[in-house]
């Protein structure tokens, strides 16, 4: 197999680091860096050097001796597979060699799949290097928070990631009241925690299921979704929402109470299913095996990048705000359990990290219902003013950040840095460490990104 | 160990999800028989799926819709990977601008007859909270001909089983109109 050329590589970072600063104090362009398997490269392209994006003079068909099978060996060829096969609209980042070609996938893609592309170049079926076109469900997110009220742009936070909104509306409602000191009635707090381990436990098992249906275990797929169909009507007959929207407030609002009973026997049978569902996965080694391996992220973070959520407890990064960062009624709840934490960079230690949390959270939920009640003190209003305020919370996919600068009662600015945002660039150094083309639904399913999160 | 497996699946059989297994009272309410006997369609219906900037949710109740629960395969409804083979077009979402052009490209490659329907309030014309930012075009009507809309943030999979199956139905003349459901 030939080696891709590229334009500069080296094995170390402290190499490539100094042959960057050299380009650029030469006036080069970077036009990017890039993983391989055996070393990290950056692509420079010098300012005199255009020819080097463009097919070379005369490489038309049937002039080279080498069409007829006469003299094959020359690298001259190596224009040729630029020339037959590169697309003009993708310019940059080209991984170039002898048999090696471009791939474009999305923005419209199999199933149901968010818009994406993803630009794969690939030898064969191996998969040399993914860039990931992002920009098409670009939707303005802050922007609309910002012309919005306070009170009124939870509803549009709820809105940013469709299956995770109870973590969006709590993180907006936790930046607002630090920046107006809203103290918030104990009774709401345990309502959130509890609508956010909900949907930590339906987002979960929907992930679970594409996961499985990627790997072609179609009746765990379907018993999971069925179990993702239970929290979803649990969902509807005690909160009003199947997703949970509509129900936070900044300050509290009216928290509803679930019967006792009702959350206790839900909580079991969702329980005992999944037990099932999960022995069952545990034994098939037909998606074990295509697990093993697949899309495994280097240890030791070459890249620099800041790895969250399932992604990260899977690859040593882990950290969950649940405990590093008590908020909400966590810190009663979380005593005794410690964060997930698997050894397995690869999707397998994906799919074991969620299975642990959806545990966990049925686990939290339990636990919800045995709480003292609480003391009757009211949410104090707190005095408006500006300030900024910040929320961190652990989204089912990660750790989400919200930023929010209030003025009397407008939003005057507002960042959002969500998990999906921040374990992205990860999806390409995954996908492109010694997999092939038929792995790539079941890293892509591993991963289980929102491209909502992505595209704000 | 090829026995042992063997007499283990003897006396017990393999898992399957029993089916239905914990069935909707609304999706059940009609017979599963394939309803798509119109001589428009044949006996099954292809469907293609564009998000058109959606938050996610939508996608998340169209993927209910194969689950054992809903089973829109026992109408005769599937996706299709390939526009080529597709019947119908769902789009989700607020129409961003970017993805015009891919949704008027994936409504050309469909062979006649085709039917578009725009699922949730956002991609209906109601965009709601985003509506009139820049590069949101929030109604799917004004890029392709939209033969039903399904209101709802998001709409859950009961309301687009219905509508789907009212679209089917309807006679091709009252189709072309775009006054479904």
């Amino acid at each position: 197999m030939n080696d891709p050329s590229p334009i500069a590589a080296v094995s170390k970072p402290d190499a490539l680091r100094s042959a960057i600063t050299d380009a650029r104090a030469r006036g080069d362009a970077i036009l990017d860096i890039y993983r391989t398997d055996r070393d990290l490269r950056a692509a420079i392209l010098k300012p005199g050097e255009r020819t080097v994006y463009e097919p070379k003079l005369g490489s038309g068909p049937f002039i080279r001796p080498s069409h007829y099978g006469v003299l094959g060996f020359f690298a001259l060829e190596v224009d040729d597979a630029r020339a037959d096969w590169w697309a003009s609209e993708y310019p940059v980042d080209r991984v170039s060699g002898r048999g090696i070609h471009v791939m474009p996938l999305g923005p419209v893609r199999a199933d149901v799949a968010e818009s994406l592309r993803y630009v794969l170049t690939v030898f064969g079926d191996d998969i040399h290097h993914v860039r990931l076109v992002p920009g098409y469900k670009h939707r303005h997110v802050e922007a609309a928070i910002v012309r919005q009220g306070v009170r009124r742009a939870i509803r549009v936070a709820e809105r940013v990631t469709g299956t995770s909104p109870v973590a969006h509306a709590w993180a907006y409602a936790m930046a607002v009241e630090e920046a107006l000191h809203i103290s918030v009635p104990v009774a709401a707090l345990r309502e959130r925690t509890c609508l956010a381990e909900l949907e930590r436990l339906m987002s979960h098992l929907g992930d679970l299921a594409v996961l499985a249906a990627s790997t072609g275990t179609v009746t765990a797929a379907a018993d999971l979704l069925t179990l993702k169909e239970m929290v979803l009507r649990f969902n509807q007959a005690a909160f009003g929402h199947r997703y949970l929207r509509d129900r936070l407030e900044v300050g509290g609002g009216s928290p509803r109470q679930v019967e006792k009973q009702a959350l206790l026997s839900f909580v079991a049978e969702v329980e005992r299913e999944f037990r099932q569902v999960r022995r069952a996965l545990d034994r098939t080694n037909s998606f074990l095996d295509r697990l093993h391996g697949a899309g495994k992220l280097p240890t030791g973070d070459p890249l620099g990048l800041r790895l969250t959520g399932f992604v990260g407890k899977s690859s040593g990064h882990a950290s969950d705000l649940r405990w590093d960062r008590t908020y909400g009624t966590y810190g009663d709840l979380t005593q005794d359990l410690n964060p997930v934490h698997v050894d397995a960079p690869d999707a397998f230690g994906r799919y074991l990290v969620r299975a642990e949390e959806i545990r966990q959270s049925l686990t939290i939920l339990k636990r919800l219902e045995g709480l003292p009640p609480e003391e009757p003190v009211p949410g104090r209003e707190g005095r408006f003013g500006s300030g900024v305020g910040f929320g961190l919370v652990e989204a089912p996919r990660g750790r989400l950040f919200y930023r929010v600068a209030v003025r009397g009662m407008d939003v005057t600015a507002v960042r959002i840095a969500t998990p999906s945002s921040l374990n992205w660039p990860a999806v390409p150094v995954a996908l492109a460490a010694h997999n092939i083309l038929q792995d790539f639904p079941i890293i892509d399913a591993s991963f289980s990104l929102s491209v909502a999160g992505l595209d704000l | 160990m090829f026995y042992r497996r063997w007499l283990y699946h003897f006396i017990r059989r393999p898992a399957v999800s029993p089916y239905p297994f914990r069935p909707d009272p609304a999706a059940l309410a009609r017979p599963g028989q394939i309803v798509t006997t119109t001589r428009q369609f044949g006996r099954s219906l292809a469907v293609r799926h564009v998000d058109g900037g959606s938050s996610n949710g939508c996608e998340s109740e169209l993927a209910l819709l194969g689950s054992p629960v809903y089973d829109w395969s026992r109408f005769g409804f599937g996706f299709t990977p390939s526009p080529r083979h597709a019947d119908l077009l769902l789009v989700t979402g607020i129409i961003t601008e970017a993805m015009v052009p891919h949704i008027r490209e994936t409504y050309d490659a469909m062979p006649e007859p085709k039917l578009v329907v725009a699922v949730g309030g956002c991609a209906g014309g109601e965009p709601g909270y985003f509506a009139g930012l820049p590069g949101v075009v929030g109604d799917l009507g004004e890029v392709v001909p939209v033969a039903a809309r399904i209101p709802g943030c998001p709409p859950s999979p009961n309301d687009i089983l219905a509508v789907l199956l009212a679209v089917v139905e309807a006679p091709a003349a009252r189709r072309a109109g775009g006054r479904l459901p």
